[in-house]
C-alpha cells in the first residue's frame, strides 16, 4: 500500500467527515425512533411542562375558621384574610373537631383559629394570638397560608397602634407604624412563579436527555444492524476516529442548532415566561453547552448494545439530575459530594448559566465559571468520545481479522 | 430475568441509588446558612448590628458587603448570594429624628426555594428593625416590657405545620420520589420486557410456555418482577420510616399496602401501555411520558388545584397522584384508610387495565412483526 503524504491525509480526513455526516444525517432522519427523541419530544415536552405550570402560583387555597371570639375585631381579620388573594374561606366551623373532619375530607388545607380572648386582650391593651394550623402535603398551601395571615396581622396591627398611639398628624401615625419603613423586591421573578423558576431549567434538561437518548438509539441500531454487533462498520470511509467522531458530532450539532432555537428562545416566548437574555450571549453560551452534550452522549451511548436500552438507562435520570442542578434545592445547601458529582453533568452547568442569562440578564462576564466548565467538558467529553471510538474500531477489525482467520481456516 | 445486566441495574440499583441521592442531597431538612450580601452604605454601628443580626439567623449567612447596589446585583448574577439587604445613607440619623427611613431587600425568586427562605428572614429582620426602633422609644416614655410588645405586636400569629413541623424538605419530597422512581422503573421493565419478546420472535415460544393463555404467560412473567420490585418498595419504607423516622402517623403496614397496591398498578399501566403500542419503541416512549411526567401531574410541587381544570382531571390518570394522596392521608396526618378509600379504588381499577387490552395484545404477541 503507497504511503499517503500529510497533506493528502488531511483531504481524505475531510473528505470522510463528510461523507460520514452525510450518512448520520441520512439514518437520523430515516429512523422513525430517532426522530421521536431528537424532534417529536423537543417539541412537545416543553409544550406539556410550560402548560401545566402556567398558572405561575397558587391562588384561593381553601381553608375553614374557628371563631371562638365572635367580634368584631375577629370578623375583620377574618375578612381581610378571605379577601386576599391566596386564601378563600370555605366554611365557619363551631368547633376544632369540625374544622378537623374538613380536613381529613380534603375540603380544607388549612384552619385558622381565632380563641375567645382575642377582642378582649386587644382591648385590655394585651398581646393576643391567631393560631395557624396547615396541612402540610404541599408547601405551597403552607406558603400561601402564611403570607395571608402575615400580611393581614401586621395590616391590622398598623390600624391598632395608631389608634392607641393618639397621634395628632397623619405623618406621625405613619412613623409609629413603621420608624424605619422596608421595601421587598423580589428581583427576576416578581411573581413568584413556578413555571418561571422551573421551566427554563426543565428546557435545558431537555436538550441534553433527548441527545442522550437519540444517540444512543441510533447506536443501538448501528449495533444491531452490524454482522459483530459493533458500533463502527468496515468501511473505507470509517478508518480514523477524528473523522467520525466529528462528523456524527457535526451532524448532531446542526440538527441540535435547530431544535436549541426552538426549545430556548420560542418556547419561553409562547408562554411569556421571563426571557432578558441577550441572543447574542445566549447562542455564545448555548455553543459549547451542545458540544458538551453531544459528546457527552457520544461517550456514554457506548454502553448501549441495543437499540431501546437506552431509554431503561437514562430516562430516570432527569429527575435527580434537575436536582443536582441547584435551582430548586439550593447548590449552597448540597452535600459537597453530590456538588462534586454534578459536575460530571453537562446539564448542571447548563442550567445555572441559561437561568442566569435568560431570566437574570447576565452578561458572559457573570456566567464565566459555567461558560469555562461546559468548554472544559466540551474538550474532555471529545477526548473520551475518540478513545471510546478508537477502541471500538479496533475491536470491529479484531472481529473482521477473527473471522477471516476463521474462514481461511476451513 | 436474572441474566441480564439491565434488569439488576433497572430494578435494583437504580431505585437503591436514587433514594440514597436523594435522602442524602436534602439530608439538612431546611437549608441553612445561605449567602446573602450586605450593601451597607450608612456605616454606622445600628446599620452594622442590622447586618450581624441578619448573619445570626439560621438560614441565613452574610458573605459579603458590596459598596454599591449594582455590584451586589452582579454577585447575584454570577450566583455568589442568593439575595441582598440593601441600607442607604442617613438611615440612623433619620431614625433618630423620626424622619422614617427606608430599608429594602432583594431576593432572587429564579431559585424560588432559596429566594422564598431568604424573604421570610429579611422581612422578619426588617420588622424587628422597626420594631427595636418603635421599643427605644416606648422605653424612654416608661413602659414595660409586656406594654411595649403589646403595643408594638397586638397580633401575632402562633403557626402549626401539621405533622412536619420542621419544615423538612426531605420529608415532603422524598416520600412521594422514591415511590416515584420506582413506578417509573416499573412501568419502563414491564414495557421493556414484554416488547423485548415481540422484537426477539420469542413471543409465540413464551406463550407456548404458558399453554397458549396470555394470563398464565403474563403472571409467569410479571409475578417475578412484582416480587422483586415490591421488596424495593418495602425497603425505602423501611429506609424513610425506619431508619430517617419520617412522620409515619398510621403504622407501616397501612403503607406497605399502599406500596404494593403501587407496584401492582404501576405493572397494570405497564401492560396496557404496551397492549395499545406493541412496538418496544412506542410502549416504552408511553411509559417514559407517563413516568416523567407524574412528578409534575401528582401535585406534590405544584398543587393539582392551580392546574388548568383539564389538568386536573387528567392528573386522576396517574397512578402516583393517588399514592401520594394515600401518602397524605396516612403516613403524613395517620387519618384512618377510609378517607382514602377513592385512591385506593383507582389504584384497584389501574390492576384491572390489563384485562381491557389482553386479547389486543395476544394478537400482537402471535402476528406482530418488529418494524426497527
Amino acid at each position: 500500500m503507497k504511503q499517503l503524504t500529510f497533506k493528502q491525509k488531511i483531504i481524505q480526513g475531510i473528505h470522510d467527515l463528510f461523507y460520514i455526516w452525510m450518512q448520520e444525517f441520512r439514518t437520523t432522519f430515516r429512523d422513525q425512533g430517532v426522530l421521536i427523541f431528537f424532534v417529536l419530544v423537543p417539541l412537545m415536552y416543553p409544550l406539556i411542562y410550560a402548560f401545566i405550570y402556567t398558572n405561575e402560583t397558587i391562588r384561593e387555597v381553601p381553608a375553614v375558621v374557628v371563631d371562638y371570639s365572635h367580634s368584631a375585631l375577629s370578623r375583620e381579620y377574618l375578612r381581610k384574610v378571605d379577601a386576599s388573594p391566596e386564601v378563600k374561606i370555605v366554611s365557619y366551623c363551631a368547633d376544632m373537631e369540625e374544622a378537623k373532619l374538613m380536613l381529613k375530607e380534603r375540603l380544607a388545607y388549612g384552619i385558622i383559629y381565632v380563641p375567645a380572648d382575642f377582642s378582649d386582650n386587644i382591648a385590655q391593651g394585651k398581646q393576643t394570638q391567631v393560631s395557624l394550623f396547615c396541612d402540610m402535603s404541599g408547601l405551597l398551601y403552607y406558603k400561601a397560608l402564611l403570607n395571608a395571615n402575615t400580611s393581614v396581622s401586621l395590616d391590622m396591627n398598623a390600624d391598632i397602634k395608631i389608634q392607641r398611639a393618639g397621634n395628632s398628624t397623619h405623618r406621625q401615625d405613619e412613623i409609629t407604624t413603621y420608624p424605619i419603613k422596608y421595601e421587598d423586591v423580589a428581583l427576576f421573578n416578581p411573581t413568584n412563579g413556578f413555571a418561571a423558576f422551573l421551566i427554563p431549567a426543565v428546557l435545558i434538561l431537555i436538550i441534553q436527555q433527548t441527545l442522550l437518548l437519540g444517540i444512543g438509539l441510533s447506536v443501538g441500531t448501528a449495533r444491531e444492524h452490524n454482522r459483530f454487533r459493533d458500533l463502527v462498520p468496515i468501511n473505507r470511509h470509517y478508518n480514523g476516529t477524528l473523522r467520525i467522531v466529528l462528523g456524527k458530532g457535526l451532524s448532531y450539532f446542526m440538527v441540535y442548532a435547530l431544535v436549541s432555537v426552538y426549545v430556548l428562545c420560542v418556547v419561553p416566548r409562547l408562554f411569556s415566561l421571563i426571557q432578558i437574555g441577550r441572543p447574542d450571549i445566549l447562542a455564545l453560551f448555548t455553543l459549547p453547552y451542545l458540544a458538551a452534550c453531544i459528546f457527552f452522549a457520544m461517550t456514554a451511548s457506548i454502553a448501549i448494545r441495543n437499540r431501546e436500552t437506552c431509554m431503561l438507562l437514562f430516562v430516570f435520570t432527569s429527575v435527580p439530575l434537575l436536582f443536582l442542578s441547584g435551582i430548586s434545592w439550593p447548590g449552597a445547601a448540597m452535600p459537597d459530594f453530590w456538588r462534586y458529582f454534578s459536575y460530571i453533568f453537562p446539564s448542571t452547568f447548563g442550567i445555572n448559566g441559561f437561568v442566569r442569562i435568560n431570566s437574570m440578564g447576565a452578561s458572559l462576564n457573570e456566567v464565566a465559571p459555567e461558560y469555562r466548565a461546559l468548554w472544559i467538558q466540551a474538550g474532555i467529553y471529545f477526548l473520551t468520545t475518540c478513545g471510546v471510538y478508537r477502541w471500538q474500531i479496533i475491536q470491529s477489525r479484531k472481529h473482521v481479522i477473527e473471522k477471516y482467520k476463521e474462514y481461511k481456516g476451513r | 430475568m436474572v441474566s441480564r445486566p439491565l434488569y439488576l441495574f433497572c430494578m435494583v440499583i437504580a431505585p437503591l441509588f436514587c433514594y440514597v441521592f436523594f435522602t442524602t442531597l436534602m439530608g439538612s431538612g431546611l437549608p441553612v446558612n445561605m449567602p446573602i450580601g450586605v450593601v451597607d452604605q450608612d456605616m454606622t454601628s445600628t446599620s452594622r448590628q442590622l447586618a450581624r443580626n441578619l448573619d445570626a439567623f439560621e438560614q441565613t449567612a452574610v458573605v459579603a458587603h458590596y459598596p454599591t447596589v449594582s455590584e451586589a446585583r452582579t454577585a447575584m448574577q454570577s450566583g455568589e448570594i442568593y439575595g441582598f439587604y440593601y441600607i442607604p445613607q442617613g438611615t440612623t440619623a433619620k431614625v433618630q429624628s423620626q424622619r422614617q427611613p427606608t430599608v429594602s431587600f432583594y431576593t432572587n425568586n429564579t431559585l424560588l426555594i432559596a429566594g422564598s427562605l431568604l424573604y421570610k428572614d429579611m422581612k422578619m429582620m426588617s420588622e424587628l428593625a422597626s420594631g427595636a426602633a418603635a421599643r427605644a422609644s416606648l422605653y424612654a416614655k416608661g413602659a414595660t416590657e409586656a406594654q411595649a410588645m403589646a403595643f408594638l405586636q397586638p397580633i401575632v400569629i402562633d403557626t402549626h405545620p401539621l405533622n412536619n413541623p420542621w419544615l423538612n424538605y426531605s420529608v415532603y419530597l422524598c416520600n412521594t420520589f422514591a415511590p416515584g422512581v420506582l413506578m417509573l422503573l416499573i412501568f419502563m421493565i414491564t414495557v421493556y420486557s414484554i416488547g423485548v419478546e415481540i422484537k426477539d420472535r420469542t413471543a409465540r415460544e413464551w406463550l407456548r410456555m404458558g399453554n397458549n393463555s396470555i394470563y398464565i404467560s403474563l403472571a409467569g412473567k410479571l409475578l417475578p418482577h412484582t416480587a422483586v420490585f415490591f421488596l424495593m418498595g418495602i425497603l425505602y419504607n423501611v429506609y424513610l420510616y425506619g431508619f430517617l423516622h419520617f412522620p409515619c402517623n398510621s403504622g407501616i403496614l397501612p403503607m406497605l399496602l399502599a406500596t404494593l397496591c403501587l407496584v401492582l398498578a404501576s405493572q397494570g399501566m405497564g401492560v396496557l401501555m404496551i397492549g395499545t403500542l406493541p412496538t418496544l419503541r412506542l410502549g416504552l416512549s408511553f411509559a417514559s411520558l407517563w413516568g416523567v411526567l407524574s412528578f409534575s401531574m401528582c401535585g406534590l410541587s405544584f398543587p393539582a388545584m392551580a392546574m388548568h381544570p383539564m389538568l386536573q382531571g387528567l392528573a386522576n390518570l396517574f397512578p402516583l397522584r393517588h399514592y401520594f394522596l394515600i401518602y397524605v392521608d396516612q403516613a403524613l396526618n395517620g387519618y384512618p384508610m377510609a378517607y382514602s378509600w377513592i385512591n385506593y379504588v383507582a389504584l384497584l381499577i389501574f390492576m384491572m387495565l390489563p384485562f381491557l387490552i389482553v386479547h389486543r395484545l395476544k394478537g400482537a404477541l402471535i402476528y406482530y412483526k418488529y418494524v426497527p
